[in-house]
């Protein structure tokens, strides 16, 4: 592998690699579509939460790092599962979810995604396979679960799951991945490093910026790679995708790119003075849409026409689910017992006799005599 | 119907669990060798091979999200933990995931995992390896515990964890594993929230859970020679809580006495006690009492764990405070 690390990549100056000569021009034309939908999605969002306060929930916006759910939207199967971790936004898009569903999941309405219940940063969609949740690493760890039992059910499905580098600080990380690999699953591991958990950034937590090589010592198949190439991704993540399904065992992608926004909210939190200005620049200066869009305008696969009618469709898209959003109803179920559990048994009906009497117990009888082991 | 024990109804549940469907598999340290968990997964290994009766790594955090993603794919887990301790390393995933998965779903997913969860007690295992905190489990929203006191709701507790759609937490004290009991041979089921009368009285209310209920049973026994006649209920499971049962009972007897082999702060007696004060304190014929063990962790020598421990005479002595 080519070394490659946050600093590398500062001192390489703006990047000059992406190709779209070997990429279907449809192809590079969705995977267009998705990031500049996801960025307006997230900009509308920002201007939308203050001072209205009607949006009121955390909110992790993910600008600048569009890539990896653009290229998972060109790649993933309808019986994949994916999971994504508070700053999903892009991964919810990039399996199908419904934009007026999110929304009105962030506007606490009863037509949300969860009727209201999650709000952003844990928004799921089970009918879809699509699951999120902010507490760290968790959902790489289930994901190892779902590649297991796609394995014993001999399913030819594979568990992507997209996380920071902050969630490799996590213990459950490395278990996840041991575990992977012993036994064989088929899970697509990817770390967005975007440098900093929150305001901290990568080597204030981690002795070296080599999450990919650590993790190649586990024996993963693996990759890393500049992360706002969104062809080089969406190559990176064919590869593991193929990977993973031929039963070799997991995959892990560490995708290098960078937060625009502040960790959480609409606000930039770059007062903080957690990172430096010109660090910033430069990822603003390397962003995935106008990256990709430099060489689709190169090669006349965009006119300013075109790309004025992609944005009008659009803003009418996310103006309309906007519309829907605030129009929907509050949730207003207190079932607290239906909620939190499933008093249904359907198998367990269909399975077990009812309890026979069970109520006569001999009680002349003395416990376990407690042993050494 | 034949006797069998606490240890072999739970390793017949399994056994069944796995022959009604392909889905439901095990996992836990040592679970494919020879002791078989103290003879619990006998068999298993042999009969359903390595694919669905796993030995796991010794990483209890990783083995419960495992199981919780499997469960996803529609696989119906059994975790086994040799050791409640052990399972400490899982609290993430049980807390922050598998408690509130359905909630957060909006009711559009669960996970129906069974975790069992055994205690250990005497010849000096010591404060890490005796805990029960099952209390905690209760307290948490989303999770069903039972307690099962004989082979018989063993069984059926086990065998409904499995097949119910609810996380479960299957709390079996390893003292309880050699008592015996009639045991239906055909698979049934045991309900969640139905506690059950194990000896009919009048003077008081023995609340009775997992050990404590051999024991309170034998207190009852000890106590005819006082003229006292106690009921004595096992609650079978503790979350969800049989509430009607108890109060009904207290109805009647207008004593209660809550017997619980846990600590005492915020614990299982605790929420029995308040369950009553709610509604009948203005019957109570005297305050209500727990027996509980002290608020201690557990000492290794066999001296000490004879006083840290419950008993029958420490039940008995309680009940006549009441009269």
């Amino acid at each position: 592998m080519t070394e490659i690390s946050h600093d590398i990549i500062l001192e390489s100056g703006k990047y000059k690699n992406l190709s779209i000569t070997n990429t279907d021009p449809e192809v590079v034309l969705n995977l267009y579509r998705f990031m500049l939908r996801l960025r307006r999605l997230q900009e509308q969002i920002i201007n939308q939460y203050h001072p209205a306060d009607q949006i009121r929930c955390p909110v992790h916006f993910c600008i600048g790092q569009e890539a990896v759910p653009a290229a998972i939207s060109q790649l993933i199967g309808t019986d994949d599962f994916l999971f994504g971790p508070h700053r999903s936004h892009g991964y919810y898009l990039a399996k199908g979810g419904s934009m007026k569903a999110l929304l009105a999941e962030l506007y606490g309405r009863q037509t949300g995604a969860n009727g209201g219940k999650t709000g952003s940063q844990e928004i799921s969609v089970p009918a879809i396979k699509f699951y999120s949740g902010a507490i760290l690493s968790g959902l790489l760890a289930i994901a190892v679960g779902v590649g297991l039992g796609f394995k014993l059910k001999n399913q030819n499905n594979v568990a992507v799951v997209g996380f920071g580098d902050g969630a490799i600080d996590e213990g459950i990380f490395w278990e996840a991945i041991t575990y992977a690999q012993l036994a064989k699953l088929p899970v697509v591991f990817v770390c967005e490093n975007n440098r900093y958990s929150t305001y901290s950034p990568q080597l204030k937590r981690q002795p070296k910026d080599d999450i990919h090589t650590r993790v190649e010592a586990f024996g993963l198949m693996t990759q890393s790679l500049f992360g706002n190439d969104v062809i080089a991704v969406m190559s990176a993540m064919s590869r593991a995708l193929e990977y993973a399904r031929s039963e070799k065992g997991p995959a892990f992608i560490e995708t290098y790119t960078y937060r625009w926004k502040g960790h959480v909210g609409p606000e930039d939190d770059d007062y903080i003075g957690y990172r430096p200005q010109s660090e910033l620049d430069f990822w603003k200066d390397n962003c995935p849409i106008a990256l990709l869009e430099e060489q689709m305008t190169a090669r006349n696969l965009i006119k300013p026409a075109l790309k004025q009618k992609l944005l009008a469709d659009i803003d009418k898209e996310i103006a309309e689910a906007f519309e829907f959003a605030k129009n929907s109803p509050f949730p207003t179920d207190q079932d607290w017992e239906n909620l939190n559990y499933n008093n249904s048994s359907s198998l367990a009906d269909k399975l077990l006799q009812d309890t026979i009497n069970s109520e006569q117990f001999n009680q002349n009888q003395l416990e376990t005599v407690p042993a050494p082991y | 119907m034949r006797e069998i024990s606490y240890a072999q109804a739970i390793n017949e549940a399994l056994y069944q669990a796995m022959e009604l469907s392909d889905d439901v598999i095990v996992l836990g340290q040592l679970v494919d060798y020879k002791p078989a968990i103290f003879g619990t997964t006998k068999g298993l290994a042999d009969k359903f091979g390595p694919q669905r009766v796993r030995d796991f790594p010794i990483a209890e955090n990783i083995m419960t999200s495992t199981a919780m993603g499997a469960a996803l794919t529609g696989i119906r887990p059994v975790i086994v933990h040799p050791r409640i301790d052990f399972m400490m390393y899982s609290l993430d995933p049980i807390v922050n995931w598998l408690s509130l998965w359905r909630f957060k779903s909006n009711g559009q997913s669960d996970m129906p995992v069974t975790i069992r969860a055994i205690i250990g007690k005497g010849w000096g295992q010591g404060p890490q390896h005796s805990k029960s905190p099952h209390a905690w489990f209760a307290h948490l929203p989303g999770i069903r515990v039972a307690m099962p006191a004989t082979a018989h709701d063993v069984k059926g507790l086990l065998l409904e964890s499995i097949f119910g759609e609810n996380p479960t937490i299957c709390i079996e004290h390893r003292a309880l594993y050699s008592m015996l009991d009639n045991v239906p041979k055909e698979p049934y089921r045991v309900r969640f929230g139905q506690a059950v009368i194990r000896r009919e009285g009048v003077d008081v209310t023995i609340i009775a859970a997992g050990l404590t209920v051999p024991l309170a049973l034998r207190a009852a026994q000890l106590l005819v020679e006082d003229s006292i006649d106690a009921e004595v209920i096992d609650l079978r499971t503790i979350s969800p809580l049989d509430r009607k049962t108890i109060r009904d009972s207290v109805s009647k007897t207008k004593r209660l006495v809550a017997a619980d082999s846990g600590w005492p702060y915020a614990g299982l007696a605790a929420e029995i006690i308040a369950t009553v004060a709610e509604t009948h304190a203005d019957q109570l014929k005297a305050n209500p009492v727990r027996v509980t063990l002290p608020d201690s962790h557990t000492p290794t020598s066999y001296a000490l764990e004879d006083k840290y421990y419950l008993n029958e005479n420490l039940i008995a002595q309680k009940v006549r405070t009441l009269f």
